[in-house]
């Protein structure tokens, strides 16, 4: 725990200085990974440990968008505070949700929440509060004065993003090391037995889910801060898509796996562009081409590697031994 | 009076498009116990072809059949060369549970990708094959119009092919015996396999009709469908997800209902509407209104 927490701050300070020698677009994608890193450690805790599937994360962490977003223009709490608030209602909203879905297995669970996903942005189109279309505005403001002319508002939402990352994953990891995250596997290989043994995998499947949901939510809101605004736009079908499509190439139970699933995530909408615009940069391609290679690689992986990539590597080593 | 019975009505031709998508849905979750949401993407790319032959030939109906041929096709192609591979590699670890239903969505996400490539994004429109202005009773024009009754009758028609086919033949009888038990089926000399492919390329061709109908009064997209799937889903989850009777019945329910909603309450809170519902039927009657005493969770 102690050497972990020490793993932790040493990897935030590596990142600190990272951040410093790096051009701005960099800076703003390594909050954008931190970012997609909270979310799939979201999916983690859901499937990869609780056996569940959660179509509807993109919608928790418009729940988190939201009530950060609302929290922070009405209340003109602190900017932390507002952090705290998406972490909380999207928790709540999760265990709700979960109380009504997550007893039930599989194909309920997974159908309930592609409905959220589905419907939740175009539920935010139709109240005023909400912002309708154009959503509302999210300011974490300027940096600190103290940091100097030389800081920017990227890097400050680097270190945001990564502080939030770091805090949230160290909490994760440590959840999943406990009895808690023991619990989980023991429900998602054979729940069964499970119960037998004492468990009450009902409520601990509404416990994860709840907490997925938290994780799921202050993603939306570190997202929200890197665009400055919570819109429906910006938490389509599409998101709770690639949030599913970076977790299976994480290794949908492997947490160090996040972060690569993150990267690729950032990636993606890169490299199609590149793509796009050496085969001619028609409209269409720009437009669907990210999604295609998110579904290819999302359709070779589960076939391939259902387990992740780290799982073939480990057999391979195994068999060597 | 007259405008309950007009919704009515209307719901009635709302929730008879739900009833195909959730009856496609519960086909494949029967026999393969996943469910599809590539449906809705199935759909969309043979309703994009019915669409393509519908605007070329102007004749509506040749549209359905080729939407109802593509569909058909593609169902069958999705099981034969997807879900076999799929279960024959992902049989262990922890997302051997959830491969295939993570599969199903990257291949919905596929067939959007390759439609929007080819379509792109812009709306589309198909010629509706009968009149969408309402019929003229006496002096009044009511909202219910010859386009609701054609889709009624056409779902109708469709629903009663499916019922012989299920009940009156040895394919019916083998779809359901595989679906039912299906190692005893196969020891009884069905090819449960074949069986398998036979019924997703059913519910592909029911879904095509689903998509053709939505499309004959609304526009066309790559994301037009994803609100049926949910519905379609809804309906079934209504029927218990195992009785394709419980899923029509569940549609015209959830049809009407929304319907009852969007008139009288207004937009919004239709979706809205749709998800309460889901919610309520998980948790007061998670097996369905045709559950019979015994619990059917899988």
């Amino acid at each position: 725990m102690r050497k972990k927490l020490a793993l932790f701050i040493f990897l935030g300070w590596i990142l600190l200085l990272v951040g410093d020698r790096i051009d701005e677009l960099r800076v703003y994608q390594g909050a954008q990974i931190a970012m997609y890193a909270i979310a799939l450690s979201s999916i983690v805790l859901l499937t990869g440990y609780s056996g569940q599937v959660s179509l509807g994360n993109g919608a928790m962490m418009a729940v988190g968008g939201y009530s950060a977003a609302l929290t922070l223009n009405n209340l003109g709490s602190p900017v932390w505070f507002a952090f705290v608030m998406a972490v909380v209602v999207s928790a709540l909203f999760g265990a709700f949700l979960g109380a009504a879905a997550a007893r039930l297995s599989g194909p309920y669970l997974a159908g309930t929440t592609l409905a959220l996903a589905v419907g939740l942005p175009e539920i935010a189109n139709q109240f005023d509060f909400l912002g309708g279309v154009p959503g509302i505005l999210f300011d974490v403001g300027f940096p600190p004065a103290r940091f100097g002319e030389e800081f920017t508002q990227y890097k400050w939402f680097f270190w945001i993003a990564t502080f939030i990352a770091l805090l949230s994953l160290f909490i994760t990891s440590n959840i999943l090391q406990s009895r808690y995250g023991r619990t989980w596997r023991a429900i998602r290989s054979n729940s069964l037995a499970a119960e037998l043994s004492g468990v009450h995998s009902g409520r601990m499947k509404i416990l994860a889910f709840t907490l997925s949901s938290a994780l799921a939510g202050l993603a939306g809101a570190v997202m929200a801060m890197t665009i400055s605004l919570v819109a429906p736009g910006a938490y389509t079908l599409a998101l709770s898509f690639a949030l599913v499509t970076g977790a299976v190439l994480a290794g949908v139970s492997s947490l160090p796996g996040v972060v690569f699933g993150a990267l690729i995530l950032v990636a993606i909408p890169e490299v199609a562009d590149v793509l796009a615009t050496r085969w001619g940069g028609d409209e269409n391609l720009n437009n669907y081409l990210p999604g295609l290679i998110v579904s290819v690689l999302l359709i070779l992986s589960v076939i391939f590697t259902p387990n992740g990539p780290g799982e073939k590597l480990k057999r391979r080593h195994h068999k060597k031994a | 009076m007259q405008k309950i019975l007009e919704t009515f009505l209307i719901g009635l031709s709302t929730g008879s498009i739900y009833a195909l998508m959730s009856i496609a849905l519960v086909l494949v979750w029967r026999s393969t116990r996943v469910v599809n949401f590539a449906q809705a993407g199935q759909a969309m790319l043979s309703t994009y072809i019915g669409f393509e032959i519908a605007t070329r030939t102007e004749i509506f109906w040749l549209g359905l059949l080729f939407a109802i041929a593509a569909g058909a096709l593609l169902g069958a192609g999705v099981d034969y060369f997807f879900m076999r591979v799929l279960f024959k590699h992902a049989v262990s670890g922890p997302a051997a549970v959830v491969a295939p239903v993570i599969a199903t969505l990257g291949l919905l996400g596929l067939i959007r990708s390759i439609v929007g490539l080819i379509w792109g994004g812009e709306f589309k429109s198909i010629k509706a094959p009968a009149s969408t202005d309402g019929f003229t009773i006496g002096e009044k024009t009511i909202p219910f119009s010859p386009l609701n009754l054609l889709i009624i009758v056409t779902v109708f028609v469709i629903l009663i092919s499916l019922a012989i086919i299920f009940q009156r033949t040895n394919l019916g009888l083998s779809l359901r015996a595989s679906a039912y038990a299906p190692e005893i089926a196969q020891l009884a000399g069905i090819k449960t396999a074949r069986t398998r492919t036979i019924g997703w390329a059913i519910a592909g061709g029911v879904g095509g009709v689903a998509g053709m109908l939505v499309t004959s009064s609304n526009f066309l997209s790559p994301y037009s469908l994803d609100l049926l799937l949910v519905f379609g889903f809804i309906a079934a989850v209504i029927g218990g997800l195992e009785s394709m009777v419980g899923s029509v019945v569940g549609a015209l329910i959830l049809g009407i209902a929304l319907t009852f909603i969007l008139n009288y309450v207004g937009t919004s809170l239709v979706f809205i509407g749709g998800f309460v519902v889901l919610i309520v039927v998980l948790l007061v009657k998670p097996d369905g209104i045709m559950a019979k005493g015994r619990a059917r969770r899988a």
